[in-house]
């Protein structure tokens, strides 16, 4: 079986790079942090990476292989300006929120109105402990020093 | 090359509650400001069910170790994908993205792209998502913001994921409702000149039969022998003008991104008003 053009393979990493992509798509739909909207973006970029290189294995050509080099090309050129973009944004706004900005929608689109939210931050974080070192153990005066019994 | 025969019956309904699933688990997981343990537990259960649907939608592939190192890495990448959009912790965020990237780099891999597995984790994960953890440090306050404990709309965007997903999965399942492929494909390493299916030009005709007349060998991967090298070479032979593109790109984007750093220093130098309003916002 020539394993070159195994569509098995291919059908199992387009699959892949479609739920990678849907991913990205939900992520970036709902979230309302800058960073993770771009993680997600980046993330749809991580799907057809992958379906590109799946179609790249299937026909036995570089030419999936060479697109994805500029896709990452691309993607750490958008990854630089955006990240300044939101550094702007953040020292501007005071909050990585993509709603401060939101007098930029179209007029007939509603206003995101904030609720206030159930507190969580009500029990503190707990942090694992190490036991301190050097310290002798209180010593039991009515301890025998010898066992009875072995 | 024998294409397993299709079969929407058996493998529809299954796709289709893997989608379902999928989508049902994204809005009972997606922040919504109420953090309940029991609709996350709920979401966890139902995401694990659409995981193990779609794993028992896919295709078997040929060895049991192939499709073991494939299973492992793919369950990764998109396990840790689906916990990136869903953490509430931004930091938590891009570390489940390194994460989603170690996953793809693996799928890479298996793909027979060593090249770009390699530089996946190194482009990636070693520089522009060490990039977000920068500007993350930089501008993250302290604590959960409310902005990350809520989202916009995640039953609709759900859905609208849902719809993509499932359209593409049954565009890939059709693949092979097709004729075989195998021969018909005119790919440039095992097509023959007069095989082409498509009426081609005299130029790509040329190209096809000098490919042929140089890999004679049409059943080993041409992708894996010498790999960077045919690489490297298909890349600054027949894409040159366009690496130089990319490289005036990467220039741009340097000059621009410092230039608009500079400028909105300068312009927050002149307003010396933000500061304040940056702590009442916080």
């Amino acid at each position: 079986m020539n394993t070159m053009q195994s569509l098995p393979l291919l059908q199992n990493a387009l699959t892949v790079g479609a739920i990678l992509f849907s991913l990205g798509l939900i992520g970036i739909l709902t979230r309302r942090n800058l960073i993770v909207m771009f993680l997600a973006a980046e993330m749809m970029l991580q799907g057809i990476s992958v379906s590109l290189v799946a179609w790249s294995r299937y026909h036995g050509d570089w030419g999936g292989h060479v697109l994805v080099i500029f896709v990452l090309t691309v993607a750490a050129c958008e990854a630089a300006v955006a990240l300044v973009f939101v550094l702007q944004a953040f020292s501007r706004t005071g909050r990585l929120d993509s709603a401060a900005w939101q007098s930029l929608r179209e007029a007939t689109v509603g206003r995101t109105v904030d609720h206030e939210l159930p507190s969580i931050d009500t029990v503190p974080p707990r942090f694992p402990t190490l036991t301190p070192a050097g310290i002798l153990p209180a010593a039991d005066e009515n301890e025998p020093l010898q066992r009875e019994h072995v | 090359m024998t294409p397993l025969p299709f079969d929407p019956l058996a493998s529809g309904p299954l796709l289709a509650g893997a989608v379902v699933a999928t989508a049902a688990s994204l809005w009972l997981l997606l922040p919504n400001g109420r953090d309940t343990s029991s609709a996350r537990w709920l979401g966890t259960l139902l995401g694990l069910g659409a995981l193990a649907a779609f794993i028992l939608a896919g295709r078997r592939l040929g060895g049991v170790g192939e499709e073991a190192v494939f299973l492992i890495v793919s369950l990764v990448a998109v396990v840790s994908a689906a916990a990136t959009i869903v953490s509430r912790s931004p930091v938590y965020a891009a570390i489940w993205f390194a994460l989603t990237l170690a996953g793809v780099a693996g799928v890479l891999l298996v793909l027979g792209a060593q090249f770009l597995g390699v530089a996946t984790i190194v482009v990636y994960a070693g520089a522009i998502l060490v990039m977000f953890l920068f500007v993350l440090m930089l501008a993250q306050p302290a604590g959960l913001a409310p902005y990350d404990r809520v989202s916009n709309e995640p039953f609709l965007s759900a859905l609208a994921g849902a719809v993509l997903l499932g359209v593409l999965s049954l565009s890939i399942g059709r693949l092979s409702a097709a004729p075989a492929p195998c021969c018909g494909v005119p790919s440039r390493a095992t097509a023959t000149p007069t095989a082409g299916t498509q009426p081609s030009s005299d130029v790509a005709s040329e190209s096809t039969t000098a490919t042929v007349a140089s890999s004679v060998a049409p059943a080993i991967d041409p992708l894996a022998e010498n790999h960077v090298a045919r690489l490297g070479g298909e890349l600054f032979g027949r894409h040159l003008v366009a690496v130089e593109a990319a490289g005036v790109l990467l220039l741009v984007a340097l000059i621009g991104a410092i230039a608009v750093v500079s400028r909105g220093e300068a312009a927050q130098a002149a307003a010396a008003s933000p500061s304040a309003g940056r702590s009442a916002a916080r």
